[in-house]
């Protein structure tokens, strides 16, 4: 357990043994009973926690509870209470804002897998940049709601606050909470030019690793996920392009689930039907045969296999079946496929490909 | 000299394209297929249920206390109660009277002052700590002087859920903290356990849940509303215009979807009965089809023993047999009670000479049953006691239950029962459902819920491995829900070793 960093050498003392805290009653957590499955604390944590407890009962919002609830995050981040506790007090004492995000750089980095420390960031941008900072406490706030916010966002704290995302997002490239922060800030922000840099960010990240679900995910909160589409694009040029960089990314690695799903969340999003994509998928559900020629037709609307991937492929046989489905002719080849993944191909999910069977012949 | 082959411990196909996530995987497969029930094991042991050192290690935290590691459990004392108690209910043990007292005791402690409770005494209502502590109250809890359930302050709780509303429908997981599906199962499950639900408490989260379902078919942690509020908001309903674009906010991800659809499914009552908040909106909608794609996508392969993945290419980790097999099960009831899900399933192929009788087959599955249980039960199991994410990682109370659960899902097929369900509604006379008009959504939440039983002769299970069902929506027994939710809905609710018949 950490104790408090201090910047010189000095040990840093208790809350308990600190003059300037005297005036505070510390108030231990259990009083009157014997608790059933206790956690054996540190003494730091217990001091810190014992005077947390105090400046709250007397309902202290000063500059020394910055300390305290610093401290108290510091050991345990996950410490909701002290997060929300230091928030109020922030507001109420009017404190740096731009000194609380320098603060949330460090911690950020240092607590990365915690809710709290990018809910906090995500409360200091609102606060810098609305007309009031939100505040849902009945006893911390107001009576009146805050106003609709009308302020117009900063641009550069945005782009800043994107940057330090991207460089968070190098040391741990799937990291839920930073995700849905970043997308949460573009909205918020929607700014074009924001968005407008998002899309060569993703593919830097699918570069590094092309099975990165978490980039795919954010590749289409960026295309569709935002209100308006820059003035020059078409959807059907958006689709287009989408389309061509999924075949791209499916031929350097064709057993990657991630871009498979991506591709159907592309295709019924836009309503375009699977089977437009059958010429694509047909090579990557062949058995790879050593006497086939080798074709040097370069398809460009169609992507071949690269010559290490591993074929048939799974998600393609799927996708493939999903098209014959729909087609009354083909309603038997797509139950050979679907029996082939359950028995050879894709056993684990016996049951769930079984199951599609019975649905089509029920339907049928 | 073991032939991997033969046992279809195929690794996953890296396309001779490595990257991060590749290297990542075939690393944790090279450890996991080390544990597969073909390779002969040193110990002899593995495959068992090893109940006694699970019960020990349970023991140890509840009576003992936790170890200093779990102070960044400090804020989550209701969740270190919950797991422990309801492992011991998993596993068929029930606490003696004296620490069920201890438990209420401690419980009644994280109760704020202005309803709700805390992740520990001192500390600021939250809604996760509030599930966590209501469902302990429901195994270690009871009526009269000692068993704390009268002193619940649901009105207090009742008033704290509505002011953590938003305008989209949506919860704040406490004040001035984030949003996200894990707080709204947690208040769902919770109101429903307590008779709390009112139609002004709910407005709109149906419509909220939906727009977190993501393009993959599973749900992320929250969507963004800013685009969907409407100008001309009327006074009380929701002020969100639902046909508006609302993305969702990080990807699929199992924990988030297990709270999403089982609050979805909580809610299916007052869906169902309920009109929109306007009436031109349409009524909210999942696509079930490509949840139950993505759900039974998350089951790895052999060669990782069948556990489940909580993100598409991410690692298999136990505590998703429950957050994503569970969900599975869930989706079986709601397809059976449909009846969709008929018993005869035509074999893509004869099942020929099924090597291991003892695991019988359950045909109305989706998902590998008996993989995951050999994931839980080969790889899962810690030898001090305990259960855990994956080998090598250390045992811990959370992977301890959610491994537990995840067995006992993938054990048992609890669903609907619609006899059992007419059997509750009848528990409301005319009189009584008309003398308040929501009295009628209180009847349907009631039914809906304890009419989930476990389905007779579809418990798969190899002797002493067997472990108690657990109601796929709460994570409790069915007895426990039942028990707290007749309290306080003031039923007398009929036997249920009748009604199964
Ligand atoms: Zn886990």
């Amino acid at each position: 357990m950490p104790r408090i960093i201090g910047d010189g050498g000095e040990g840093p003392l208790l809350f308990s043994e600190r003059p300037d805290w005297a005036d505070v009653t510390p108030i231990p957590q259990h009083e009157g009973y014997n608790p059933i499955a206790p956690i054996f604390y540190a003494p730091e944590y217990k001091d810190a926690t014992d005077y947390f407890r105090g400046i709250v009962k007397t309902n202290e919002k000063s500059q020394r509870v910055l300390e305290l609830t610093e401290t108290v995050i510091r050991m345990n981040p996950a410490h909701y209470s002290a997060w929300q506790y230091r928030y109020h007090t922030l507001l109420a004492i009017n404190a740096s804002l731009d000194t609380e995000l320098k603060l949330m750089d460090i911690l950020a980095i240092q607590f990365l897998k915690t809710y709290q420390v990018w809910h906090h960031r995500r409360l200091i941008l609102t606060a810098l940049h609305s007309s009031s900072p939100p505040l849902s406490d009945p006893s911390a706030s107001p009576s009146e709601p805050p106003p609709l916010d009308t302020t117009p966002k900063d641009f550069k704290a945005a782009q800043i606050e994107l940057a330090f995302i991207s460089r968070v997002l190098m040391t741990d490239a799937k990291n839920y909470h930073t995700w849905s922060y970043r997308q949460w800030l573009l909205a918020f922000f929607d700014d074009a030019r924001l968005w407008e840099g998002e899309m060569s960010f993703v593919e830097r990240l699918l570069e590094e690793d092309v099975r990165n679900n978490s980039a795919w995910h954010h590749r289409f909160f960026v295309v569709f996920g935002r209100e308006q589409l820059p003035g020059d694009e078409s959807r059907e040029s958006v689709l287009k392009r989408e389309l061509a960089y999924t075949k791209d990314q499916i031929a350097l690695a064709p057993n990657n689930p991630s871009a498979w799903n991506y591709l159907r969340g592309i295709l019924e999003r836009t309503k375009t039907p699977f089977s437009n994509l059958r010429t694509f998928v047909e090579p990557y559900t062949k058995t790879r045969s050593s006497e086939e020629p080798k074709e040097d037709v370069l398809d460009l609307e169609n992507p071949a296999p690269s010559s290490t991937a591993e074929l048939p492929c799974v998600a393609a046989l799927e996708f493939l079946a999903d098209i014959y489905e729909d087609e009354s002719e083909n309603k038997e080849n797509a139950i050979e496929i679907w029996k082939t993944l359950a028995n050879e191909r894709d056993t684990m999910r016996k049951k769930y490909w079984e199951y599609r069977i019975k649905e089509l012949l029920e339907n049928a | 000299m073991v032939d991997l082959a033969a046992h279809n411990l195929r690794p996953t196909p890296t396309d001779g394209f490595p990257s991060p996530t590749s290297d990542l995987q075939i690393q944790t497969e090279n450890i996991l297929k080390a544990r597969h029930p073909s390779i002969p094991s040193d110990s002899g042991t593995s495959g068992v249920l090893q109940r006694n050192s699970h019960l020990q290690f349970l023991l140890r935290n509840l009576i003992q206390g936790f170890p200093a590691r779990y102070t960044s459990q400090d804020a989550s004392q209701p969740w270190l109660i919950f797991w422990t108690l309801q492992g011991f209910s998993v596993l068929g043990v029930s606490l003696d009277e004296r620490n069920k007292k201890r438990a209420v005791e401690t419980l009644l402690g994280l109760q704020h002052p202005q309803g709700g409770f805390c992740g520990g005494p001192g500390q600021a209502p939250h809604l996760l700590p509030t599930y966590a502590a209501i469902c302990a109250f429901a195994i270690a809890g009871g009526t009269g002087e000692d068993g704390g359930w009268e002193k619940i302050d649901r009105e207090g709780m009742y008033n704290f859920f509505m002011s953590l509303k938003q305008p989209d429908g949506s919860f704040l997981v406490s004040y001035d903290a984030e949003v996200d599906v894990r707080g709204i199962y947690c208040l769902l499950a919770a109101a429903t356990l307590l008779n709390i639900v009112t139609p002004e408490l709910v407005a709109g989260t149906p419509e909220f849940l939906a727009s977190c379902q993501t393009y993959e078919g599973g749900f992320g942690s929250a969507s963004f509303p800013g685009w969907a509020l409407n100008d001309d908001p009327t006074p009380g309903e929701p002020l969100i215009d639902p046909t508006s674009l609302r993305p969702s906010l990080g990807e699929a991800h199992g924990g988030y979807t297990f709270c999403a659809f089982a609050s979805w499914v909580l809610l299916l009552p007052y869906i169902n009965n309920y009109p929109t908040y306007r009436p031109s909106y349409p009524k909210p909608s999942i696509n079930m089809k490509s949840l139950l794609r993505w759900l039974t996508l998350m089951q790895g392969t052999e060669i990782e023993l069948g556990g489940f993945k909580g993100r598409t290419n991410k690692l298999v980790d136990g505590c998703y047999s429950w957050w994503v097999g569970g969900a599975v099960g869930i989706v079986e009831g709601l397809l059976a009670s449909d009846g969709k899900q008929s018993s005869h399933v035509p074999k893509a192929e004869a099942e020929k000479n099924e090597p291991e009788e003892a695991w019988d087959d359950v045909d109305d599955s989706l998902y590998n049953r008996q993989a995951l249980q050999e994931y839980i039960l080969y790889a899962g199991q810690h030898p001090a006691g305990g259960l855990v994410d994956k080998p090598p990682k250390n045992a811990d109370a959370y992977h301890t239950l959610y491994d537990l659960s995840g067995l006992s899902a993938a054990q048992h097929r609890v669903i609907p029962n619609e006899s059992r369900k007419k059997e509750l509604l009848a528990c409301w006379t005319e009189e009584e459902l008309s003398k308040d008009k929501i009295e009628p959504l209180r009847q349907e939440l009631f039914a809906f819920a304890l009419s989930w039983l476990e389905e007779e002769g579809t418990s798969k299970f190899t002797g002493s491995n067997r472990v108690n069902a657990t109601h796929p929506l709460f994570n409790l027994t069915v007895t426990h829900s039942e028990a707290m939710m007749a309290h306080f809905y003031n039923r007398k609710v009929p036997s249920r070793y009748k009604a199964s018949k």
